[in-house]
């Protein structure tokens, strides 16, 4: 079973949320180049290890929130409030 | 031909004997059980979402994670941050959603009344905890959730606002969720009681909520 600690309503089941991507800078869309645009939509670092993570509290404060996660231990740590959706 | 009042109907079919109160078709059964479970759904629910810090949430006085009943009899719960659920007696919504309306100023703020459209049941008897155990992950002891806790998780795998409020003494609990969920979390409660006793208790506006104390 993996902890997930919520920063609103602390450790839950990982079963009450919703992995929402790799935590990124979305790009200006005004601004940026076509490239670097497919990139943030469509490419994926997939790392094997520690990686900053987007999580959706869907069964709690229904939240977004960043955290970091061994992809490969499935250890996590730093979970911080997100007003990024 | 005489005018009839249309009757509400809570999503959870009432057990017989039946009968028609507060407007809505409600179970008259009683019970001397240790272990009950009542279809609360005619109280008033008034959903209420603001800014964490804002005036609403000062009028209010109830943070995220905590609940408590006003001097007008109004259960606030502080159901997610930003978000607070009223529950008042059956009649009182207008007064209800006219209270909020008056403390928020120029803020922004939702006020909905999802009275017909949620679902919500209340449980009372010390071994409430043990039936909550059997399907929620949640710690129920009174160290992690006293008296007065209010958080959302999943119940019988199904997102719930769980509020505890004890009466007189007695540890009690009430559940609210989707009106179309209402059957299936009050079957599923009914079902894990089945082992401690539990019986059903109709609804009844004196022991639905707490008296302002």
């Amino acid at each position: 079973m993996i902890l997930i600690p919520c920063p609103w309503c602390g450790p839950r089941n990982v079963s009450e949320f919703r992995y929402a991507d790799e935590a990124k800078v979305r790009p200006d869309p005004n601004a940026t180049t076509p490239e670097r645009w497919r990139t943030y939509l469509y490419m994926r670092d997939n790392p094997a290890g520690w990686t900053t993570e987007k999580w959706f509290h869907r069964a709690g404060c229904r939240r977004y929130f960043t955290l970091e996660r061994d992809t490969v231990s499935n250890a996590v740590r730093a979970a911080e409030a997100s007003r990024e959706v | 031909m005489a005018e009839r009042a249309p009757i509400a109907r809570s999503p959870i079919s009432p057990a017989p004997p039946v009968t028609v109160e507060y407007g809505w078709e409600i179970s008259a059964r009683r019970t001397s059980a240790d272990l009950r479970i009542m279809d609360c759904t005619p109280l008033v629910k008034i959903l209420v979402r603001a800014s964490i810090d804002g005036g609403v949430a000062r009028a209010l006085e109830v943070p995220f994670g905590r609940a408590a009943c006003d001097e007008r009899g109004v259960l606030v719960v502080g159901s997610g941050p930003g978000e607070w659920l009223l529950l008042a007696p059956p009649g009182a919504g207008t007064e209800t959603v006219r209270r909020v309306e008056e403390v928020r100023d120029r803020e922004i703020v939702s006020i909905l009344d999802v009275t017909h459209g949620r679902a919500l049941v209340r449980i009372s008897g010390e071994e409430a905890v043990d039936l909550l155990a059997k399907v929620c992950g949640i710690d129920f002891s009174d160290e992690v959730t006293p008296d007065g806790t209010a958080f959302r998780s999943s119940v019988a795998k199904l997102t719930t606002d769980v509020v505890r409020d004890d009466q007189d003494g007695v540890r009690s609990y009430l559940l609210h969720c989707e009106r179309s969920f209402g059957q299936y979390l009050f079957d599923s409660l009914h079902d894990a009681g089945d082992e401690f006793g539990i019986e059903i208790e109709g609804f009844a506006g004196s022991k639905a909520l707490s008296q302002p104390g």
